[in-house]
């Protein structure tokens, strides 16, 4: 392969991009206020070119913030061109339009420029969900009834908050009247500028150290070599149509057919080292409800990470720089007005769980032709907020409820993990309890539902919260009404479910989607989490695997021998008679 | 007095014997005896015992770095674990923070569910609660505690950990049914989750303290049997061990706390480095031990081991909240292999050939290019003079490796050998960047310290990348490890959980988790026999602005605590945020997450350095063609080979020159001015141009 810049300089180069983003990053994080940027992680860094190609990102946001990096930077440019306006030393951006290449509107892009002899050779960006963006409930999640964009809280499209080096107040003091929470999530802007302007500064060093060909050169080969080990790993695929389909909930209490059970279909075309990604088949927006995901900032980051995670295995493969390069092979379609595809001004705040959906439909594409590089179907997320004002103070507090992964080939699902393109961490209860008028009840595994299979689905969790004063909560999640797809005769993984159990007396299971309810001190919200299908036959699982799950706790006898044919007494597996069953059973 | 240093590594042992009134020291390097670690040690005692013609019954003290606990972790082979904790929690440990390690990736393994440390079948749970202020909303099932114990008893188990929410806040649950596991199982190694590291987040309080029970049984084991056959061999001195803070500890605390030993032999060498800078004058440094297959990378600053911060020290995957030295390890040594990946770029390490087979040069079977294989065939290894000539290298070996490599590449083998180096350096300058630039520190103003097998021959060009201007090579660089450990002092920690906001906040709460804490710390410096006046207590406290999750450390004044003195406290954190992150929330309020005692009980240990003069001219040994990037392009250097303990002490001469001595070899590039100092340390000091 012919390169640019002297393999060895590369190397350098590319190190000290990837140390830049690492440190932007851990910046962040130790800056912001916000337990869902500063525990969840729920944030990006990265640094892009001047037409906003992604240079490198930092390896402890949550991919779905970084991934879309290069989609707000190409959303501000777009954005400037139409003003006539252009970008200036000292400006710093603010984005959040998800029809604009942002994610969507919680997550709010900071980007700063970065000139090089006057210039414009890149930006270095931070994205991060905010807990408050002003919509009409409080909190960024659980927003499930917004009914067009505009509802959805503040846009953004490439707002100057610092102009020529000097902040723009004006635009600050309408963040501090229009969000809930301000102190919060404003300092948690002021961290994302500081991170970034760390970023810009790093890099201009760097520009300076080795001169802009250089550097531009080693980066375009770092693209290419991104690329380049990406058609490899594509060109290793028969050449082929493969398809899939899935559905999700929707709005399953909705007496309107055309909001719930709604199809997301995936054709994926391998040609050479191609693979094109069509979602024809995918239901049609929902024109009033914010389940849309936008094409760019959604769907694509889902698309590309499950083939990256899939096909470059970072487990098999090692790290692999994650830049713009990765993505040249692969294009995809999305009919317009369709759910992957939704016109301005339909709703997409609640795009979360269909994205992740796609991300499982593109694998249970694929699934076929790499059969040992999948898992079977995952169990997708759930986003709760709960919400209140405490002695006089409002508080929001934002979690998102793991899921499971799918059984693997010779390996049992992920159990109680954030699946696919979401990768945040859970909030301690000691946290939680010493700051919220909340308290957690249990957060364990769940028992006797593992989807069965040679290697058994992953298991998902069992959450309780109990609020200590009168407040709120507002659920935005999926995976009540189907079950993750078992694969290569393992059986379907369990789905997910809700419980709310009022002070007042009564239990009531909840659909998947709540807008804002309030609730009275007491009052007990109980979260199931999904468990991921199960991969290949479970009657040839090792008995010993399923006396493990026994002895575990996570199965019980009957089971064992119901689903695995396994016959276990007194705790140990009775071998003759295991045989004699799975016989009867072939 | 005579006191003696023992550091076992995965591959040697090395030891120092000193007498330390007159300085005078012997050294001895022994294999390392993994499957008991103990024999190694003692043979090496009686070994080099022998060397020095000291008896060992005159030995009065033993300094121990050990990585039993480190290995029973990173092989996940420790004690069969079970665990007590709260009804409706049992899979904490299980579940741990919901995320994965790898971003992109199916096929990887959650460390906490692929490698428990206490499996599933084994964490029992009881009723009985506490607030997040520490009031009991359920009482203990005491009753539940036995039944579980009984059971636990039953299946064999052999270390017992108690883990309730909020113990850190109220630690009488974990208290109380840490007595009744005990009157069950008089035998198991019972721990609880407060007494292990009392701070809040449970995940990593109950993984840290499961740590600590997994290998307790191990690392108990080791140090008796230790003591047992140092007692045979005639040594009546006392046992210490050093800890991951960097201090030492009695047989009895490493027996109750066997975490605090996770990185005991990883922070000798930090402490080696930081007592030689210190005696050079030296109160900066940045230590860089390379061995075959790892840098670990510490930082002195004023003297002070840094410390890693609380959240970020990992063993194995798993997190450990401990105080720790923070060490930075990196996958590059001697044996990392310069390759072309699938992707077609060009790369260093992490993959290492190891010690077997080794480089190419070693002849034992290597056959893949190594960064050995790149410093002999740029001339910066002598192949008949490895290690003092204990060892000869095959050149034609490393040429051939480096020449199939330069052809794939399109390039010469000494570009592509230079190449690797530089790679490898700029590995380990981004190591060093993420250690000080990113923390607010200048590395221009530091030392560096090189050390351990290859830390000399790569030392003047990392320094160079980061534009540090000064490099320093101790005496002995294979044994910094085994000095290191003569040169600490008794250690321990208390901590407390305090939460305490500025404006609200109560003095007297605070005088009175100081006091206690203190209390506690005095009453083990009594136990070990500590004089009262070797007994120095040093606050501490995590701060950060109130809704932040990560807190930054900051020293409190001793005495009484008084307005001004928190006043003082508060302005060293808007200082040290800013420093640390380029920007302070000057107007936000600010909270105590944690108050803790580092107590220090002052024992003897190495003084001086011996007095070096060296010969009247350094003796040289041969000279060879040594390959250097001056300017950007690559020149070919008539190089002396220069016997380093034949330099005359304080006598400066230009580079290049190749350093020759029984345990390493040290590169002096062309740009350099070096010399030997009074101490025998060799210096190296950057010319303006250079």
């Amino acid at each position: 392969m012919q390169t640019r810049v002297d393999p060895f300089l590369a190397a350098v180069i590319h190190g000290a991009l990837e140390n830049i983003a690492i440190e932007m990053g851990h910046k962040l994080m130790r800056m912001s206020y916000s337990s869902i940027i500063r525990e969840s992680e729920d944030f990006g860094a990265a640094l892009t070119d001047a037409a906003g190609r992604q240079l490198c990102e930092c390896t402890m946001s949550t991919p779905l913030q970084s991934g879309p990096i290069p989609g707000y930077i190409h959303g501000i440019l777009g954005e400037l061109e139409k003003r006539g306006d252009s970008v200036r030393p000292g400006d710093v951006f603010m984005h959040n339009d998800p029809y604009g290449g942002a994610s969507h509107g919680p997550d709010v892009g900071f980007a700063v420029p970065i000139f090089h002899v006057g210039v414009l050779a890149g930006f270095s960006v931070t994205t991060a969900h905010h807990l408050d963006i002003g919509a009409l409930t409080p909190g960024s999640c659980g927003i499930v009834d917004a009914v067009d964009a505009y509802a959805e809280g503040l846009q953004f499209k490439a707002v100057r908050v610092y102009e020529g080096g000097r902040k723009v107040e004006p635009v600050w003091q309408i963040l501090r009247s229009n969000i809930r929470i301000a102190d919060l999530v404003v300092g948690d802007m002021e961290a994302q500028v500081a991170a970034a302007r760390i970023g810009a500064d790093r890099y201009s060093a760097l520009l300076d150290q080795y001169g802009l060909d250089t550097v531009t050169g080693a980066y375009e080969d770092l693209l290419d070599y991104s690329e380049h080990l990406m058609r490899e790993a594509i060109s290793r695929i028969p050449d082929g149509r493969y398809k899939a389909r899935t559905h999700i909930d929707g709005y399953l209490d909705s007496p309107d057919p055309a909001l719930k059970e709604l199809p997301i279909e995936v054709t994926l075309t391998v040609s050479g080292s191609d693979i094109h990604v069509d979602l024809t088949g995918t239901a049609p927006q929902t024109t009033n409800k914010p389940i849309n995901m936008p094409l760019v900032g959604t769907v694509d980051c889902a698309v590309w990470l499950t083939l990256r995670s899939i096909l470059l295995d970072s487990e098999i493969y090692g790290s692999i720089p994650q830049n713009s390069g990765l993505t040249r092979p692969i294009t995809i379609f999305a009919p317009e007005g369709c759910l992957a595809n939704p016109i301005f001004p339909a709703p997409v705040i609640a795009r979360f769980c269909p994205g992740n959906a796609v991300a499982d439909t593109v694998m249970k594409a694929i699934a076929s032709a790499v059969p040992q590089q999948v898992s079977a179907g995952i169990g997708n997320l759930r986003v709760m907020a709960f919400s209140g004002v405490s002695a006089g103070a409002p508080w929001v507090h934002m979690e998102i409820m793991e899921g499971a992964y799918g059984g693997r080939f010779g390996k049992d699902g992920m159990d109680a993990v954030d699946t696919l393109y979401a990768n945040t961490r859970n909030n301690p209860i000691e946290d939680i309890e010493s700051h919220l008028p909340l308290r957690v009840l249990n957060y364990e595994l769940r028992e006797n539902v593992a989807g069965p299979g040679a290697s058994r689905g992953g298991i998902g969790s069992i959450r309780s919260f109990e609020l200590l004063e009168d407040g709120a909560v507002s659920v935005e999640g999926d995976g009540q009404r189907f079950r993750p797809w078992g694969f290569l005769g393992g059986a379907d993984g369990s789905p997910a479910k809700v419980e709310l159990a009022r002070s007042a007396g009564g239990v009531e299971e909840l659909p998947s989607k709540i807008p804002y309810r309030p609730l009275a001190k007491g009052d007990r919200i109980t979260a199931y989490g999904p468990c991921g299908g199960g991969y290949g036959n479970p009657y040839e699982r090792s008995p010993q695997a399923v006396l493990d799950d026994v002895l575990d706790g996570l199965l019980d006898a009957q089971a064992a021998r119901a689903d695995y044919g396994v016959v276990i007494t007194e705790q140990r597996v009775d071998e003759a008679a295991t045989q004699e069953l799975r016989a009867r059973h072939n | 007095m005579i006191a003696l240093g023992v550091d076992v590594g995965g591959t040697f042992t090395d030891l120092i014997l000193a007498d330390l009134r007159s300085g005078r020291v012997t050294i001895h390097k022994t294999p390392s005896t993994p499957l008991n670690p103990a024999e190694g040690v003692v043979g090496g005692i009686k070994e080099v015992c022998e060397l020095s013609g000291i008896e060992p019954g005159r030995i009065e003290a033993i300094f121990h770095g050990t990585t039993v606990g480190t290995n029973a972790m990173l092989v996940h082979d420790g004690a069969v674990t079970g665990m007590i904790t709260n009804q409706g929690f049992r899979d904490i440990l299980h579940i741990g923070r919901h995320q994965r390690p790898q971003h992109y990736s199916i096929m990887q393994d959650l460390p906490w569910q692929s490698r428990p440390l206490i499996q599933r079948r084994f964490r029992k749970t009881v009723e009985g609660r506490l607030d997040a202020k520490g009031a009991e909303l359920v009482p203990l099932d005491e009753e539940a505690v036995a039944e579980a114990a009984r059971d636990l008893g039953e299946q064999c188990v052999e270390a017992i950990l108690v883990g309730f929410l909020f113990s850190y806040v109220n630690p009488a649950h974990e208290q109380r049914a840490a007595e009744v596991v005990r009157s069950i199982l008089p035998d198991a190694f019972v721990t609880t989750s407060a007494e292990v590291s009392p701070q809040f987040r449970e995940f990593e309080r109950f993984t840290t303290a499961a740590m600590s029970a997994f290998i307790g049984p191990k690392v108990r084991r080791y140090v008796r049997e230790l003591s047992e056959e140092l007692r045979k061999i005639g040594v009546s001195g006392e046992l210490r061990v050093m800890t991951s803070s960097g201090g030492l500890a009695t047989p009895e605390m490493i027996a109750e706390r066997p975490a605090t030993t996770l990185l005991s032999g990883l922070v000798a060498g930090v402490r080696g480095g930081a007592w030689v800078g210190s005696h050079a004058g030296m109160e900066r440094l940045v230590t860089l031990d390379i061995g075959g297959t790892s840098a670990d990378i510490g930082i002195i600053r004023d003297g002070r081991l840094a410390e890693a911060d609380a959240r970020s020290a990992r063993i194995a995957d798993f997190p450990v909240m401990l105080p720790m030295i923070d060490i930075h390890t990196i996958g590059a040594g001697g044996g990392s292999i310069a390759h072309i990946d699938r992707g077609k770029a060009f790369r260093v390490g992490p993959q290492s050939a190891g010690a077997d087979p080794g480089p190419a040069a070693y002849k034992r079977g290597g056959d893949v290019p190594t960064v050995t294989d790149a410093n002999l065939v740029l001339g910066r290894l002598v192949a008949d003079n490895f290690l003092g000539g204990r060892m000869s290298l095959d050149a034609s070996a490393s040429a051939r490796v480096i020449g199939d490599l330069a052809q794939r590449l399109g390039r010469t083998p000494e570009e592509t050998a230079e190449g690797a180096l530089t790679v490898l350096n700029s590995n380990m300058a981004n190591a060093i960047r993420s250690r000080t630039v990113q923390k607010g520190i200048d590395p221009r103003d530091f030392t560096l310290c090189g050390f351990g097998g290859a830390g000399p021959l790569h030392a003047a060009e990392v320094a160079a990348m980061l534009g540090m201007k000064n490099v320093l090579i101790p005496p002995h660089p294979g044994i910094t490890s085994a000095v290191g450990l003569l040169t600490a002092d008794l250690e321990y920690h208390a901590l407390r959980t305090a939460f305490a906001v500025k404006g609200t906040l109560d003095v007297a709460r605070l005088q009175g988790l100081f006091d206690d804490m203190e209390a506690e710390l005095q009453a083990i410096f009594d136990r070990d026999r500590v004089p009262p006046g070797k007994v120095r207590m040093l606050r501490q406290a995590d701060l950060r602005y109130v809704g932040q999750g990560y807190e930054l450390k900051i020293d409190v004044p001793d005495g009484v605590v008084t307005a001004a003195a928190l006043e003082q406290v508060w302005q060293a954190f808007h200082d040290r945020h800013r420093k640390e992150y380029g920007h302070a929330f000057e107007a936000n309020p600010i909270e105590i997450v944690t108050v803790k005692v580092r107590g220090i009980g002052r024992v003897d240990k190495l003084r001086q350095p011996l007095a070096y003069d060296g010969a009247r001219e350094p003796s040289k040994v041969g000279a060879g063609r040594c390959v250097f990037r001056v300017n950007d392009v690559l020149e070919t250097f008539e190089t002396p080979h220069i016997e380093r303990t034949s330099l005359p002490a304080e006598k400066r001469y230009s580079g290049p020159a190749i350093l020759l001595q029984t345990d390493t070899t040290t590169v002096v590039p062309p740009g350099w001015t070096y010399w030997t100092d009074r101490h025998g340390n060799v210096r190296m000091s950057r010319n303006r141009e250079a």
